[in-house]
């Protein structure tokens, strides 16, 4: 039992719940959402020691003995996400200070951010099955405020389809659920594991399995379910965008990485085959999407489409070298992904247009925005030493090793086109002649860019201090891949 | 770290700390403070000299990931010293000339020394990493900093152009050799090339041997610019003349032939191996002196000449590589190609680089390379004109110079080839010399090209931008310490043989190594085909006029650079089009691709695991009542679809939601029942509230097929949910953790009603943040309604 467990959650909640009083006096606001988001990395990094030295910390809700009660589970999977989370929620809110705006800032920006954070540090701390939908709908009503938060035209298009579908999968969800605990009886986590370890393979389970990678791969932008997400992600303000690029999808994938490495295990032929499928597909159209246009923030959108499928393909490879390989990757990608959506963010507000075609020259007049950009464009397409190379490179070796040949080489050569969509918007955005723009003026830019620039910098750690990171990380796959760990912390007789 | 290490990564230090040279010593030329780097490193490597020559390799090992068996081990023998001389030596000569060459009051020097120390390093790195991730990361590093070299003057489309494709192509050759660094550890479990080396014999016939030779070879042939992935190498000549002679020259387009020369002992026993390494090579060959021939911008024929002269190197490492089949008497029969190879890579950095900087020259003072406006330079330019000569000559592989003596040396290899007598090189063996031959006179040409035309003929000083003088002495020194060195080695070729010997030995370890170069072997075959070469190219020179005719025959959209345009703009819009086209923006076809695909995996899956069960052992009997309220509630949501009016539809919904609560209300839930019916009855009051205001409904009609298609996919949707909602209810496998609520909800949390004490004691963290979500959805709404930024208060 361990109570630390529930801080990265109360935290965001209870800052959440005083920046509703403090609507109107924005420094107020600032001061508040600054002091409850460093208080959550430092509840996560205590959290995140006490995982390393003691392993898996759990804590039983209102003291009622697991499965019966709802049961909070950190373990280094979880643990590592919620930092990461805090994290990037930290450097979002940062760049929203300067960027999102009086009206927002008085309209509930700040708190509905918090929710945002609390529902995903939430779903990925959570022990029971059902507690993940609540916390998912925390989540989601958090992002639809924030989508729709300022009104605009697109905004409110975009939130409606947005809208019907999360719904849509919840509604899914709840009755994923409902089929599991008919079958199982039970809600909790790792006492449905133990069920059907128990049971060993059935086909209403293997049926079960599939709808939650539905369920799991609408929220997780899997193919063929993504559909939504371009559209969506396209019309909030860049931290908002940053904050759903980098965590939504997450969510989802690590769900499906929950579900299908400790309740369904038992046909891997079919459920992780069907799941391979799906992320190579992922892979390839998300790659096709990337290199189609000439619009920045939709060239990164589908980016996060192409790493859906490599994570995924990694999870479905099912080793615990390829789950070593996908932990590393998503939390690589969280951390790149934040960074690119806030760097596309300033290179919109000082080109005033996000049309390639339209853009040129900016490195002559901002050259940190274009260096930084040029890294996180590098890290994204995972060039050593950066973040995304080592994940990648146990993804593949993995994936070869299980002899699946295509889908490893595809995994490699999406870095090609992932690699062209980013440098394309470097060739055509920063090099070339200056542009007349609509600012004469250069835009002070520095106070934006140190928000991305933090998060390059960790990308850069990342890669580098891949050895000292690699315990941490194969401690995290470990418990994946050994669901015993996970239900013997819980269930400890 | 060692004092190799610090080697390696000095000039990525000395990279970090340029910007800020630049900015306190804005009078002095940035590249003086860098030239004593590479001047240093060339002498630290010279004394690794004699050391390595005598058969020994230094090795030092700093741990990166020792976890993963990644670690930055360098390792010094032969190959990677003469490479850490080439970089280093032809490195401290190419600063010295862009100090004169580039203007520090025009130019970003700044930027141009760090790209370039970036490069320096990660060369360096490539070549003496004896780790395979290691050398890849150095390996992607030295294609960035090319990209970035080459886009230095991004102000021009095609600095742009030539950057990206020269990214593109060599980062997929890139990651094609990491494919194959992954296939060879997990065939060998190791990322060490030393140790790798060691198990060659066991992983020959290995079913991933094939895959990873192939994948490395990729990487090898687009880097080092390989036909047909040649194309890059041309348009890389957008950067400026230094970068040219240093990386796309010297250096770094010849890391392709040091990663083949590096795994010739793990790949050699494969005839793949030789035939792929030899062919393309003198393809290769062929192909760019051929195309040399045709251009008129003196960088674009030296471009092609690069491209042929590394095929050369490469076709010849190909045959050496034939002499691993044999035992060590033998196989010095072959191993002459290997040496030749090295021979001539050493020849190719002197004459090539000083011929590269001779055009640099001219370029910097008439202002243009294309040979149509040049001529009659001799006299104006004539320490020019020797360089250009002497470079000329030696490639066109012309006595006394170094070209000649490894074209000799080619050409012995290449008839040896019909020799080897397995793989079927006897029948078709034949082809190398012809093939080499024909190549040498195009080589001739050009080079007599380059030469003639640009300094002798007709002077045209109207068609020149500035009036063309001898160049400042300090873009002379380098080339002519270059040409120096051709006339040097020229006529004591032994000087170098010792490291000839060395770097053999790296090549083909375990083999023994005397080489000795002579000038003249009497009347041998390959004298008598370099005087053919010579006489036939003079004679094609004289009339070039009359057959170049060949060159406008072949159209240029079937050229590999046309593929690459359009195949490059082809993908882009396929891409776009294809993306619109299931991309449509429309919540309707999103649903019904996430619904088609609902019915498709879960039926699919109900019938393939035959999951579908229905066990009614422990199902209540039907009541009349019961059916009453399902045929209520059938007919009510079936006719919602059918009302014209959303008040019909309001009402006709309250129906639904009253009858299931009566259904709670049967099922012994009267909590539950009570819950809907009040849900229902604020719902139904809100939306008749709120609907009041609303415009009329405008439904138009859609067309038939489409609400099929709806009305299938819905039927669809219903039957599998109740398909696998009824086999949950069968599939029943464990009993229920309800029996837990039953007995303790008085007992410990000291409540009456189950559902209260579940809901506010058992689970009230999930009631805590379902209220929480309430919550959010009414700070949603409020602003919703009262914040409306229009479109342009959002910019």
């Amino acid at each position: 039992m361990n109570s630390l467990i529930t801080l990265p959650l109360l935290i965001p909640f209870f800052t959440a719940i005083i920046l509703v009083f403090f609507a109107k006096n924005i420094p107020v606001q600032r001061w508040i959402s600054t002091i409850g988001s460093i208080s959550t990395i430092i509840a996560a990094v205590f959290l995140a020691i006490t995982v390393y030295t003691d392993g898996i910390q759990t804590m039983n809700l209102g003291n009622w003995e697991a499965p019966f009660g709802i049961t909070l589970v950190s373990d280094m999977t979880s643990i590592l996400l919620v930092l990461t989370t805090s994290l990037i929620a930290f450097v979002c809110l940062l760049y929203s200070f300067r960027s999102i705006g009086k009206e927002r800032e008085e309209f509930y920006y700040y708190p509905s951010f918090f929710f945002l954070v609390l529902g995903v540090n939430g779903a990925f701390t959570t022990g029971d099955i059902f507690n993940l939908f609540v916390f998912f709908e925390v989540m989601l009503m958090a992002s639809y405020v924030l989508l729709v938060l300022g009104g605009t035209k697109i905004q409110l298009r975009e939130t409606i389809k947005y809208l019907l579908v999360n719904i849509i999968s919840s509604g899914l969800f709840v009755m994923g659920v409902a089929y599991l605990y008919s079958v199982v009886g039970t809600l909790n986590m790792a006492h449905i594991s133990l069920r059907l370890h128990e049971m060993g393979q059935s086909g209403i389970v293997t049926v079960i399995a599939v709808l939650f990678l539905i369920v799991f791969g609408i929220k997780g932008a899997l193919f063929p379910l993504y559909f939504w997400l371009p559209g969506a992600y396209y019309a909030p303000p860049a931290p908002v965008m940053a904050m759903f690029g980098a965590l939504l999808t997450k969510v989802g994938i690590y769900s499906i990485a929950r579900t299908y490495t400790l309740f369904f295990t038992q046909d891997v032929g079919y459920t992780h085959g069907l799941l391979e499928i799906l992320a190579i597909f992922t892979i390839i159209l998300g790659a096709i999407g990337a290199i189609a246009y000439s619009d920045v923030k939709k060239i990164i959108i589908y980016n996060i489409i192409v790493a859906v499928g490599v994570i995924l393909f990694g999870v479905a490879t099912f080793t615990p070298e390829s789950l070593t390989g996908s932990v590393f990757y998503l939390i690589h990608d969280m951390i790149i992904k934040a960074a690119l959506f806030l760097l596309i963010g300033i290179i919109i507000k000082v080109a005033g247009t996000s049309n390639l075609k339209e853009m040129g020259g900016l490195i002559h007049r901002y050259p940190g925005l274009g260096w930084t950009f040029f890294i996180a464009a590098l890290a994204l397409s995972g060039i050593p030493p950066l973040s995304g190379f080592m994940g990648k490179i146990l993804i593949v070796r993995a994936g070869i090793d299980a002899g699946n040949y295509w889908g490893s080489g595809i995994v490699l050569l999406s870095s090609l086109f992932v690699l062209f969509s980013v440098m394309k918007i470097f060739i055509n955005g920063f090099w070339g002649e200056a542009r007349e723009y609509k600012q004469q003026e250069k835009v002070p830019v520095k106070w934006l860019l140190t928000a991305p620039v933090i998060l390059t910098i960790c990308a850069v750690l990342y890669g580098l201090g891949t050895e000292a990171l690699y315990p941490i990380i194969s401690t995290a796959a470990e418990t994946l891949s050994n669901p015993e760990i996970y239900i013997n912390a819980v269930l400890k007789e | 770290m060692s004092l190799l290490h610090l080697a390696i990564i000095s000039p990525l230090i000395l990279a970090i700390f340029i910007p800020f040279v630049h900015k306190t010593f804005p009078k002095i030329h940035t590249g003086w403070f860098l030239l004593p780097l590479p001047v240093l490193l060339f002498a630290y490597f010279l004394s690794f000299l004699s050391t390595t020559i005598n058969g020994q390799t230094t090795m030092e090992t700093l741990a990166w990931i020792p976890t993963l068996g990644i670690n930055f081990t360098v390792r010094l023998d032969g190959l990677g010293l003469l490479f850490a001389m080439l970089i280093t030596g032809i490195g401290a000569l190419v600063v010295l000339y862009s100090i004169y060459y580039l203007s520090k009051e025009k130019e970003k020097l700044n930027q141009f020394y760090v790209y370039l120390l970036l490069f320096m390093g990660a060369m360096l790195g490539v070549v003496l990493s004896d780790n395979l991730i290691v050398l890849y990361a150095f390996w992607e590093l030295t294609s960035f900093s090319s990209f970035l070299l080459i886009g230095y003057w991004n102000h021009r489309e095609r600095s742009r152009y030539g950057a990206q494709k020269s990214m593109l192509i060599t980062v997929f050759g890139g990651l094609s050799m990491l494919g194959g660094i992954i296939l060879l550890y997990l065939m060998t479990g190791t990322f060490s090339i030393s140790e790798a080396i060691v198990l060659a014999d066991v992983i020959v016939n290995h079913e991933l041997f094939t895959a990873a030779l192939l994948c490395f070879l990729l990487g090898a042939f687009t880097k080092s610019a390989q036909f047909p992935f040649h194309i890059w190498l041309p348009d890389a000549m957008e950067a400026p003349t230094p970068v040219s002679a240093y990386l796309h020259s010297a250096t770094m387009v010849k890391a392709g032939i040091y990663l083949v020369a590096r795994l010739t002992p793990i790949f050699a026993l494969s005839g793949l191996w030789i035939w792929l390494v030899a062919g393309i090579g003198i393809l290769t060959l062929f192909w760019g002196s051929f195309n040399a021939v045709k251009h008129t911008d003196l960088k674009g024929i030296l471009a092609y000449s690069t491209i042929s002269q590394l095929g050369l190197i490469m076709s010849l490492l190909g045959l050496g590589a034939a002499s691993l089949h044999y035992s060590t008497i033998d196989a010095g029969f072959y191993t002459v190609a290997v040496s030749a190879a090295v021979f001539h890579l050493l020849n190719h950095a002197t004459f090539k680089g000083s011929l590269f900087m001779m055009v640099g020259i001219v370029d910097h003072e008439t202002g243009t390379r294309d040979i149509r406006n040049l001529g009659g330079l001799m006299t104006i330019m004539p320490i020019t004109f020797t360089i250009a000569i002497i470079g000329a000559f030696s490639m066109a592989g012309l006595p006394p110079f170094n070209g000649f003596l490894s074209k000799e040396m080619f050409f012995t290899g290449m008839l040896r080839a019909q020799e080897i007598g397995f793989f079927n090189m006897g029948t078709l063996g034949i082809l190398f010399p012809i093939i080499a031959w024909v190549a040498s006179v195009f080589t001739f040409i050009y080079s007599m090209i380059i030469v003639f035309k640009t300094f002798t003929g007709k002077f045209q000083p109207e068609k020149l931008k500035v009036k063309p003088h001898e160049a400042p002495l300090g873009l002379l020194i380098s080339p002519v310490i270059l040409v120096s060195l051709v006339v040097i080695i020229g006529l004591f070729p032994n000087l170098v043989a010792p490291l000839i010997n060395t770097v053999m030995a790296s090549i083909l370890p375990g083999m023994e190594f005397d080489v000795h170069i002579y000038h003249w072997h009497g009347f041998n075959t390959e004298l008598f085909m370099t005087i053919g070469v010579i006489l036939a190219g003079i004679l094609l020179y004289k009339f070039m006029p009359k057959w170049t005719g060949v060159y406008t025959r072949m159209p240029e959209r079937f050229s590999f650079n046309s593929a690459y345009d359009n195949g490059l703009a082809a993908i882009q819009k396929g891409a776009n089009r294809f993306t619109n086209a299931y991309m449509t923006n429309s919540i309707r076809t999103y649903l019904i691709y996430i619904f088609a695909f609902f019915i498709f995996t879960l039926g699919t899956t109900l019938i393939v695991k035959n999951a579908f069960t229905l066990d009614t052992s422990n199902v209540a009997s039907i009541h009349a009542f019961e059916v009453v309220l399902v045929v209520i509630i059938a007919v009510g949501s079936i006719s919602i679809l059918f009302a014209k009016s959303r008040m019909t539809t309001i009402i006709l919904l309250g129906a639904v939601g009253y009858s299931v609560s009566l259904f709670y209300a049967i099922f012994r839930a009267p909590d539950l029942a009570l819950t809907q019916l009040v849900i229902e009855t604020v719902s139904v009051a809100l939306f008749l509230l709120v609907f009041y205001h609303l415009p009329k409904v405008s439904r138009h009609e859609e067309t038939r097929q489409f609400k099929m298609g709806n009305a299938i996919i819905s039927v669809g949707v219903g039957v599998v949910v109740t398909m696998i909602a009824l086999s949950a209810h069968s599939g029943k496998a464990f009993d229920s953790i309800s029996q837990y609520y039953i007995e303790n909800t008085y007992k410990k949390a000291a409540g009456e009603n189950m559902v209260n004490v579940i809901l506010v004691d058992f689970r009230g963290f999930d009631t805590l943040f379902e209220i929480a979500v309430l919550a959010i959805a009414a700070l949603g709404i409020f602003s919703l309604i009262k914040l409306r930024l229009t479109r342009g208060k959002e910019q």
